[in-house]
């Protein structure tokens, strides 16, 4: 049995949602009903692997909603991931992913510190944040996105955006030592551990968002920010492959030039359909094929009995483990989402 | 449950503020453990199969009502039990009157689930801000809850069909009033630490589990739990 802790984009998007699937107590409820909600199981979900292996799994909603980080209601965040963690162990559930901002949280404010939440002491190995799965996705899709565009690596800039974070620097490790990308240009906040990570790579160039912007072929934009972000296409080198690899993914809708071409990065496809619901209420192209990356892990885990929380931690994804996933990865039939946002 | 022990060093389980808070919320506290106790009494004539478990539980409340008169002597507080006898009053009526009817499954959802579950909520949440005394016999009492909210979701689970109906209308007639006591005691509530949307939160988490594990499906446990919430 697999697990997804999930959370829907905006309150707007909730209301929608929860008068779609027939709850009006949860229609229509501001930011404080949803900051007392309790995490609910909303679907189950068969999946069949591309070896003919089937597994089964529950979807948890955390009823966590981005307005309450942008709020600066952290207290209420941080109940969200820890009652979902919760009520996902006592589901029973081997491996649950934790989606969205939820592994974010968890990093962010120390959860770890939190191990028991009311009567359940939350055992670790149950849960990943996917993101290694999501770091090899978007690095499948640097690499396949650029060849199918023409953009030769060899001779290109790739701009990391968020090149600290556990994604980020999983990408760069990546991408500097299985490509021959001509420079990694690194853009974070912390000058501290940007310098940690250029030196941990032994290369990469420091730079202002702007100026990398002006300068990649490639950007891959991984940094996490409740309100999603402000770009303008004139401010991008041209042409140039944006990979969003941010929740929720708005670079698309924001940014329409025909030399510039956004792909929703950290999604994958099946081989076959899932029988599910929510990814049509998380706003899926192809709802029963797509998925984000971080969920499929955990369904990875599953087929492969790798019942252990495979990303876990900051910074600790290695090259070896992005390969290992990857490979099963392949062989579950998942595969990266290549096609483009259309402008 | 989150409320770090920063906050916990914060409250200042002497000052005046935090004593008369702490009088109210003790009271109803004392109260309810011993509404809960005739509660049991009268449901162990209504349920003669399950008399002797019922009697024990009846027990175990009294005993919890103790602990709590100790902890509000350990701080030199109080208790004001009129205050917590009309806090109760609403739901003390629609027990008296289903039971005066005979009507055991709302009698369950009253005292098994509501109460049981708001007494779950409540501790757990104020278990990490109690002052060290009230934190160690809160921790007993909270483990003992749920055993009584056992006893609730088995014989319910086990006269599902027939009671579900009944469950439905007594949850319409009574949640909306647990909702109106939070409001009442939400500032009390804060000076000591808690928080009422973690109040309501832990509240439908343990009323969602209860109810799931009687036998309703996820969309009628959260029709159920967050009936009345909203006007409240």
């Amino acid at each position: 049995m697999f697990g997804l802790i999930g959370h829907l984009t905006s309150l707007e998007h909730a209301k929608t949602v929860a008068k779609d699937l027939g709850y009006p107590e949860y229609a229509d409820q501001g930011l404080d009903f949803w900051c007392s909600a309790p995490p609910q199981t909303v679907d189950t979900i068969t999946v069949t692997s591309a070896t003919g292996q089937v597994i089964e799994g529950y979807y948890v909603e955390s009823c966590f909603l981005p307005e309450m980080l942008a709020t600066r209601r952290i207290k209420a965040a941080i109940r969200k991931i820890l009652n979902a963690m919760a009520h996902a162990q006592k589901q029973g559930i081997h491996i649950t992913a934790l989606g969205g901002f939820s592994s974010i949280i968890f990093e962010e404010f120390d959860l770890s510190k939190h191990r028991q939440v009311r009567n359940v002491e939350l055992d670790f190995e149950r849960f990943t944040t996917g993101n290694t799965h999501t770091a090899y996705i978007i690095c499948q899709q640097v690499e396949q996105g650029a060849q199918q565009l023409g953009i030769d690596l060899h001779q290109s800039k790739v701009a990391i955006i968020g090149a600290t974070g556990d994604i980020g620097s999983a990408v760069c490790r990546w991408l500097q030592a299985k490509t021959n990308v001509s420079e990694l240009l690194l853009v974070a906040r912390n000058q501290e551990r940007l310098q940690n990570l250029q030196a941990e790579l032994g290369g990469g160039q420091i730079m202002e968002m702007t100026e990398a912007l002006a300068e990649a072929d490639v950007v891959v934009w991984v940094a996490s920010m409740p309100k999603g972000m402000e770009i303008e296409a004139s401010k991008l080198k041209q042409p140039c492959l944006l990979i969003d690899g941010g929740y929720p993914k708005n670079l698309g809708s924001k940014l329409s030039h025909p030399n510039i071409h956004v792909m929703n990065g950290g999604i994958v496809e099946h081989s076959l359909d899932i029988d599910w619901k929510i990814m049509s209420i998380v706003n899926m192209d192809v709802p029963a094929r797509q998925l984000f990356a971080c969920f499929a892990e955990s369904m990875i885990l599953e087929f492969e009995k790798w019942h252990t929380n495979f990303s876990w931690g900051r910074n600790q994804i290695t090259v070896d483990k992005m390969e290992q996933i990857g490979q099963a990865s392949l062989k579950h039939g998942f595969r990266p989402l290549l096609s483009l946002v259309a402008n | 449950m989150l409320q770090t022990a920063t906050i916990a060093e914060e409250l200042d389980f002497h000052s005046e503020a935090y004593k008369d808070a702490y009088s109210r919320i003790n009271a109803i506290v004392i109260e309810g453990e011993d509404e809960a106790h005739d509660n049991y009494v009268r449901l162990s004539g209504m349920l003669p199969e399950s008399q002797e478990e019922l009697i024990k539980l009846s027990k175990m409340e009294l005993k919890h009502k103790k602990g709590f008169e100790a902890c509000a002597k350990n701080l030199s507080v109080t208790a004001d039990l009129p205050f917590a006898k009309e806090f109760f009053s609403p739901l003390h009526q629609n027990f008296q009157v289903a039971a005066a009817a005979n009507q055991t499954v709302t009698c369950l959802l009253i005292q098994s689930l509501i109460i049981e579950c708001f007494a779950i909520a409540a501790y757990n949440i104020y278990i990490p801000v109690a002052d060290a005394f009230a934190r160690k016999i809160t921790e007993g009492v909270v483990k003992d809850e749920y055993l009584h909210l056992n006893f609730g979701e088995q014989w319910l689970n086990a006269n599902f069909a027939a009671a579900k109906a009944e469950l439905q209308e007594a949850n319409k007639q009574n949640l909306p009033i647990v909702w109106k006591m939070l409001n009442q005691v939400a500032a009390d509530a804060k000076v000591l630490g808690m928080e009422k949307e973690a109040l309501i939160e832990d509240f439908m988490i343990a009323y969602g589990e209860a109810l799931s594990n009687i036998g309703f499906s996820t969309g009628e446990i959260m029709r159920m739990s967050a009936y009345g919430l909203v006007g409240a």
